[in-house]
């Protein structure tokens, strides 16, 4: 079997960069694991109207449960912040849903797809990747490629054995737990976000309301003594409302990895770190990047140009258009990390009273002089 | 089954996520569709017990 690309992993970065590469006439063939796309669901399922423009599509309510118009944040001590429109504003997808329909416009735009086909390893020439060693129902094929896209997931295997670094650390993987939890009464309108140390411990719990009534509650957490399901059951224990689902997952949040192409392979999505790293977003930045990529190979392929010189070009794009909020993004992770419960409960009370649109340098000034020990999260913040 | 030595994973409470195979400094893991597959090389470092969502992962008994 020849293909001009495989696509592995058949999820949001896979198809978008299946589409993408399509649609600029490569021959593509995307590879998933599983027997059916879009389940395990592994995510909160909340975007923004960035990743439809990316996909050039219109959000259609065949996969799009619930319009958000903003989040209510609480710190530990129960302190309550309202966020209206701008960057908390968006969707709830039906994942499931969303990964299927991703996936059948990408053969639509002519890629072929093979489910229940896992990667065991790399054809390799004179060091350059040139294709896949792929297990379907107990047979092994060799699967030749100009390109392999490797979008793979947390668990991606295939970008460390063409040598890039994608392993995680335990401070750099949020682990979750989330019940899909039916007859939960909470505002269909807004996002709820909970921080502190015995809620969810560098992380925070959510909950997403999917309409109806039936809303993703889950939690996030780094920790050393219990595990993410411990605090879901935790968090969940006053709420009268029935699960239906549980999903759970690991998120990176440190950032992209260091090197995200090599010869005649790019990594895509959470196995290259493509998310957020303060909110653990990644849905948007992996249909960016998995557009970038698929664009990117088709051009290869045309040029005759796979090798990493050409490649990194891939790199170059993405970090050019989404890069610095991504750095932006770990900066504030950061900042939050080091804030003791204590000192969120300050920090959300002075955000309480003041218009985040016109914060004045005066009432800066004024909080930093009564609360010095923020002098510094001001400084990295400026 | 036994990742290492004494690293061992309940087949029964695994939820199949692949945050442990992130983690593992060794690469020894490797998930397919229902499976977790353990290749040799396990020094224990308990990575793969701290990041388990869902607890599935224990040392086992010295």
């Amino acid at each position: 079997m020849k293909y001009d690309i495989v696509v592995v992993g058949g999820r949001i970065g896979g198809s978008t960069a299946s589409i993408f590469a399509s649609k600029n006439g490569a021959d593509v063939l995307m590879l998933e694991k599983n027997q059916e796309i879009g389940t395990p669901v592994q995510c909160a399922e909340a975007t923004s109207s960035r990743t439809f423009k990316t996909l050039e599509m219109e959000p259609s309510s065949k996969y799009v449960c619930s319009e958000i118009k903003g989040a209510d944040v609480y710190a530990p001590d129960g302190t309550h912040g309202h966020l209206e429109g701008g960057y908390a504003e968006g969707f709830i997808l039906e994942r499931k849903l969303f990964d299927k329909h991703l996936a059948i416009e990408a053969a639509k735009s002519g890629a072929d797809i093979m489910v229940k086909t896992m990667v065991k390893g790399l054809i390799r020439k004179e060091g350059k990747v040139c294709g896949v060693v792929a297990k379907h129902m107990g047979r092994t094929m060799e699967i030749e490629a100009d390109i392999v896209i490797a979008a793979d997931g947390i668990e991606s295997r295939v970008a460390q054995m063409a040598g890039l670094n994608t392993s995680q650390t335990t401070k750099s993987l949020c682990s979750c737990a989330q019940y899909e939890m039916v007859g939960l009464k909470t505002d269909p309108d807004y996002l709820k976000f909970h921080f502190g140390e015995k809620i969810a411990p560098k992380g925070y719990a959510w909950i997403f309301p999917k309409g109806d009534n039936v809303a993703n509650v889950g939690v996030g957490v780094r920790s050393n003594t219990e595990n993410a399901y411990h605090f879901l059951k935790k968090f969940i224990s006053n709420m009268d409302a029935t699960p239906v689902e549980l999903n759970i997952g690991g998120v990176p949040i440190r950032g992209p990895v260091e090197k995200t192409y090599t010869d005649g392979l790019m990594v895509v999505g959470d196995a290259a770190g493509q998310v957020e790293p303060f909110t653990g977003g990644g849905i948007h930045i992996t249909a960016h990047c998995g557009r970038v990529a698929g664009e990117i190979a088709a051009e290869g392929i045309k040029k005759e140009k796979t090798t990493s010189n050409f490649l990194k070009k891939y790199e170059k794009r993405w970090k050019n258009e989404i890069g610095k909020d991504l750095k932006d993004s770990l900066k504030y992770r950061k900042i939050l990390d080091k804030l003791t419960d204590d000192e969120i409960n300050i920090l959300a009370k002075f955000l309480k009273e003041q218009d985040l649109k016109s914060i004045s340098k005066m009432s800066m000034l004024g909080f930093v002089k009564e609360y010095p020990q923020f002098l510094k999260l001001l400084k990295d913040l400026l | 089954m036994e990742l290492g030595v004494k690293m061992i994973i309940s087949t029964e409470e695994c939820g199949y996520c692949g945050a442990c195979v992130s983690v593992c400094p060794h690469n020894i893991l490797e998930l397919s569709e229902m499976e977790i597959i353990a290749h040799e090389g396990c020094e224990e470092c308990a990575f793969c017990m701290v990041v388990c969502p869902l607890g599935a992962i224990k040392r086992g008994e010295k």
